[in-house]
């Protein structure tokens, strides 16, 4: 007998998944600009994380300010300071935690309604689906950052403002995609087989359509992360962040408002531009790799 | 309240709704980066002359017109074309601001200081060719006694008057109920009568449908958009001599990096210091050809309020201020933790002058030193200490809690348009962080809905101050509240103290300049040691001007002072065109040239990224 036979329904299921998870990797392997995403991806991670040790969060401080304001890139400051003495470096870096973080809940939040209203809207269709499509459509033909313009500004400036503004507003293409899915999942005999054996509706959302729609979601979530990072930079650039902290698109803002375009402060504005830009590659490029892994015959557009 | 930091009207209430900042930020990004790309295309300079070869001033500003109708309008930028369109009784000398003649050629008062008498001058016509007599005068000044909607913008000037007649054509008498200090600083536009009397309801007309406004200052207003231009033709026959240039027009750049892009092209030939430019933008500017920066001693203060609990004149109070700020000692010690010199130094960059009393130095007369022994002068310890003898103690967590036993955390009100008022933010919150407290900065584009609420518990003040500070003295009087909770008053931020209240109307009854120059002084030492109103700076005015465009303009005062928002209509009606007329600056700038790259590796990026997206997806597509 080997361990294999003897081991438990609970242990073959982790095997099965760290069989999937290990052909997934293949798979992907096999996608260069995947990998390239995920390399900058994790360097970003890991610069993000690792903020509080490499340049603390004394970094932020106005009153502790090491230069003087708006000095040009030298060997103390390698890419200059901003318009209170800080180091930009310091604040390049301080500022990927905050946009990635932001970028991330967003895409959490926005990808979670999407799936919770695209799922029920494809299991219990009828009038409660027609509505709610409806809602949907109205929401997808207004324009996003207007509608984000309008929440972040009739709220408190916070994070959390942002993160709602975004995540309110990004959903309905997701919801879209994953009632598609559901009712391509229903139709398959073995919901029926289910609902014959007495599953309600919970059962067969939380166990039967929810698995087969997660590798959707997943891909989904990666790609709304960079279209949340942009937006994210957007609503700070417009000035509809919270002026305290830190973020990439509050350092464009900020450069804006010093004046730093017209006076020819290069410093200030590429290295935030182009950070942010890097990021939202590196998850598209991400998120489409994930997506022809998991499901090639998708082909789902955008 | 564009006045609020974004310059206030010369007079008139804090002019509040900042509209359409929003929008206008919203077109930052676009305007910004369509500003850098335009260029490399379109190297050479627009001059802005007319087809016809007249000769054409071009101001770059940003602030919104309220109102045209003189009778609503307290905006600088309104305030300032009233200037240019109506003749005012008196003006003010550019050299020192004394009283000079205007629509009267000269005032007289009888003994009693009760009755005035104006000699109007015979030379002065409308531009539809009427003449401008002291009917008109009597007849703006009696609407303005009774018509409340007349009386929005500029009613505290005739609350006093008791009569206004003309006697004649060149004779205008006006009778007082108490004596007013302020009767050779009458900055009320006068109308003509024959086109206002069809008014019918001054609060709602604005005077913007009908072009051109008849008027008789040194311009005539012809044209006029909302947020896009307001044009101005010289006035040939103004009587104290026709401008040198035949037309000026105020065109809006919402974004002042825009604006400054405008004048290194030639597209402007002024950039309004209202904004002031940034330090950044002011040295990049100094180094460039043709081009003069104007960095004068302003007429602004730039302020912390504090909410000492709103209230209405019938005694309801109402907003939700911190109960702690009503403790004198508690605002002296938030205004000895705040390092005013810093704020000179990193946020104004030398762009300003350390806040001492509420008149800015430029008024000397008025200027006002706190003594040594009541200077809240920059001590955080001391701050500490004061906090802790008021009763506001630091908990375990280094929280400083408040009689209700909970952390103390202010919401400091500030302007979203505004980049100092966040910068002056971050300081404070490192600051006041340091002596426990914490601070919420409220950033919103449109303050005035809380601050009328008085639901805030600090707030970012500042107001233009004119030669006769008697306005910007009256908006902390008890009077100035509003009448209900639901009224709006003239007040700043509800300040009611009886002794300045006294020393208020004394000042206001006194006419020997001296004399209530110091009952002035004594107010500012009131309001001082009441801290509700700290002056934390005052911020220069800093302007620039194309010298190939504008051969010489009049500051005022004329030793170092500001060109736009001056308090007469000296700058325009002085401004002389140079003879060129052409620029000579079609390298594009340092400015244009970043714009350019950003947009290039915008671009280059997202080809890029579609090219790999096509590649990585190649496999997906059919």
């Amino acid at each position: 007998m080997t361990t294999e036979t003897a081991a438990s329904p609970r242990a073959l299921a982790w095997q099965r998944r760290r069989h999937s998870a290990a052909r997934f990797w293949k798979q992907y392997r096999t996608h260069r600009a995947g990998l390239f995403g995920l390399a900058t991806l994790a360097l970003f991670a890991l610069l993000a994380l690792t903020a509080p040790l490499t340049v603390g969060s004394d970094v932020q401080s106005v009153t502790r300010a090491p230069g003087q304001p708006l000095e040009s890139p030298s060997g103390e400051f390698p890419l200059g300071t901003d318009r209170f003495g800080r180091s930009l470096l310091g604040l390049l870096i301080w500022g990927a935690r905050v946009s990635l973080l932001v970028g991330l809940l967003a895409a959490v939040l926005s990808v979670a309604i999407g799936a919770f209203i695209g799922i029920t809207a494809g299991h219990f269709r009828g009038r409660y689906a027609t509505v709610i499509m409806r809602i949907t459509d109205w929401f997808l033909v207004m324009p996003t950052l207007v509608l984000a313009i309008a929440l972040a500004t009739v709220m408190s400036r916070s994070l959390g403002t942002i993160v709602l503004a975004i995540g309110v507003t990004t959903w309905p293409t997701t919801a879209r995609l994953v009632r598609a899915q559901t009712l391509a999942v229903e139709s398959r005999p073995y919901i029926e087989r289910a609902k014959a054996l007495g599953g309600g509706h919970g059962h067969i959302m939380s166990r039967h359509v929810l698995p087969n729609v997660m590798p959707l979601v997943l891909a989904q979530t990666t790609l709304i992360i960079s279209s949340a990072i942009l937006a994210e930079a957007t609503l700070a650039f417009l000035g509809l962040g919270d002026p305290t902290v830190v973020s990439w698109g509050g350092l464009l803002q900020d450069a804006r408002e010093a004046g730093a375009v017209s006076a020819g402060d290069w410093w200030y504005l590429v290295p935030p531009g182009i950070a942010i830009a890097v990021v939202a590659l590196a998850f598209t490029l991400c998120g489409r790799a994930v997506e022809s892994v998991l499901n090639p015959r998708l082909g789902v557009a955008r | 309240m564009s006045t609020h930091v974004h310059g206030r009207g010369p007079k008139g209430p804090r002019s509040r709704p900042r509209t359409v900042r929003l929008v206008a930020t919203a077109g930052a990004a676009a305007l910004v980066f369509s500003a850098g790309l335009a260029t490399p295309l379109d190297p050479a300079p627009r001059q802005a002359a007319a087809a016809d070869g007249d000769k054409v001033l071009t101001v770059a500003v940003a602030q919104s017109v309220d109102s045209l109708s003189p009778f609503l309008a307290s905006r600088l930028l309104s305030t300032s074309i009233h200037r240019l369109t109506y003749e005012y009784l008196t003006n003010y000398d550019p050299k020192d601001a004394h009283a000079v003649p205007g629509l009267a050629t000269k005032w007289e008062s009888s003994p009693d200081k009760l009755t005035w008498t104006y000699t109007i001058r015979s030379n002065s016509k409308w531009s539809d060719g009427q003449r401008a007599t002291a009917e008109d005068a009597a007849w703006t000044f009696t609407k303005m006694m009774t018509d409340e909607g007349a009386a929005t913008a500029n009613g505290s000037f005739v609350a006093n008057f008791e009569k206004v007649t003309a006697p004649s054509p060149t004779q205008l008498v006006i009778k007082l109920k108490k004596p007013q200090a302020t009767m050779t600083a009458l900055d009320v536009p006068i109308v003509p009568k024959h086109v206002w009397e069809k008014v019918g309801d001054f609060s709602e007309f604005n005077n913007d449908k009908k072009f051109p406004i008849v008027g008789n200052g040194p311009f005539v207003l012809t044209d006029y958009k909302a947020d896009s231009y307001v044009r101005l033709k010289a006035n040939k026959g103004f009587w104290r001599g026709a401008p040198k240039f035949d037309e000026l027009v105020f065109r809006y750049y919402k974004d002042q990096d825009a604006a400054v892009a405008a004048l290194r092209k030639g597209e402007v030939s002024f950039v309004a210091g209202q904004p002031a430019l940034t330090p950044a933008q002011a040295a990049s500017l100094k180094n460039a050809d043709d081009i003069k920066v104007n960095d004068a001693p302003g007429r602004r203060f730039y302020a912390i309020a504090t909410n000492p609990g709103a209230k209405a004149r019938n005694g309801q109070k109402f907003g939700d201020g911190h109960p702690s700020l009503l403790d004198q000692r508690v605002r002296h010690a938030l205004f000895m933790a705040v390092d005013r010199k810093t704020i000179i130094d990193k946020v104004f960059q030398g762009h300003a002058v350390e806040g001492q009393g509420y008149i800015p130095p430029r008024f000397s007369q008025y200027f006002f030193k706190p003594s040594a022994s009541q200077e809240l002068a920059y001590d955080p310890e001391q701050a500490a200490a004061l906090l802790d003898r008021a009763g506001y103690r630091k908990n375990s967590a280094g929280e400083r809690l408040g009689k209700d036993g909970r952390p103390i955390t202010y919401r400091v009100l500030c302007h979203a348009t505004d980049p100092n008022d966040k910068a002056v933010g971050q300081y404070l919150k490192e600051w006041w962080g340091k002596l426990g407290i914490g601070v919420r900065l409220d950033c919103l584009d449109n303050v005035s809905d809380p601050w009328l609420a008085g639901t805030y518990d600090l707030a970012f003040d500042g107001w233009s101050v004119n030669p006769d500070p008697d306005f910007v003295l009256s908006i902390h009087t008890c009077a100035a509240l509003p009448a209900t909770p639901k009224d709006t008053g003239a007040t700043d931020n509800f300040i009611c103290d009886k002794r300045y209240d006294d020393l208020y109307a004394r000042q206001l009854a006194e006419y020997d300049p001296a004399k209530r120059a110091a009952i002035v002084q004594q107010m500012e030492s009131r309001l001082y040691d009441l801290g509700y109103m700290n002056v934390m700076a005052y911020p220069n005015a800093v302007e620039a001007y194309r010298t190939d465009q504008i051969k010489s303009i009049r500051t005022m005062p004329s030793g170092a002072g500001n060109i736009y928002g001056q308090d007469g209509y000296w700058s325009w009606w002085s401004a002389v065109p140079a003879d060129s007329g052409g620029s000579s600056d079609d390298s594009s700038s340092t400015g244009v040239v970043i714009g350019g790259a950003v947009g290039a590796a915008v671009l280059v990026g997202a080809g890029l990224f579609f090219a790999m997206r096509r590649r990585a997806t190649a496999d997906d597509r059919e």
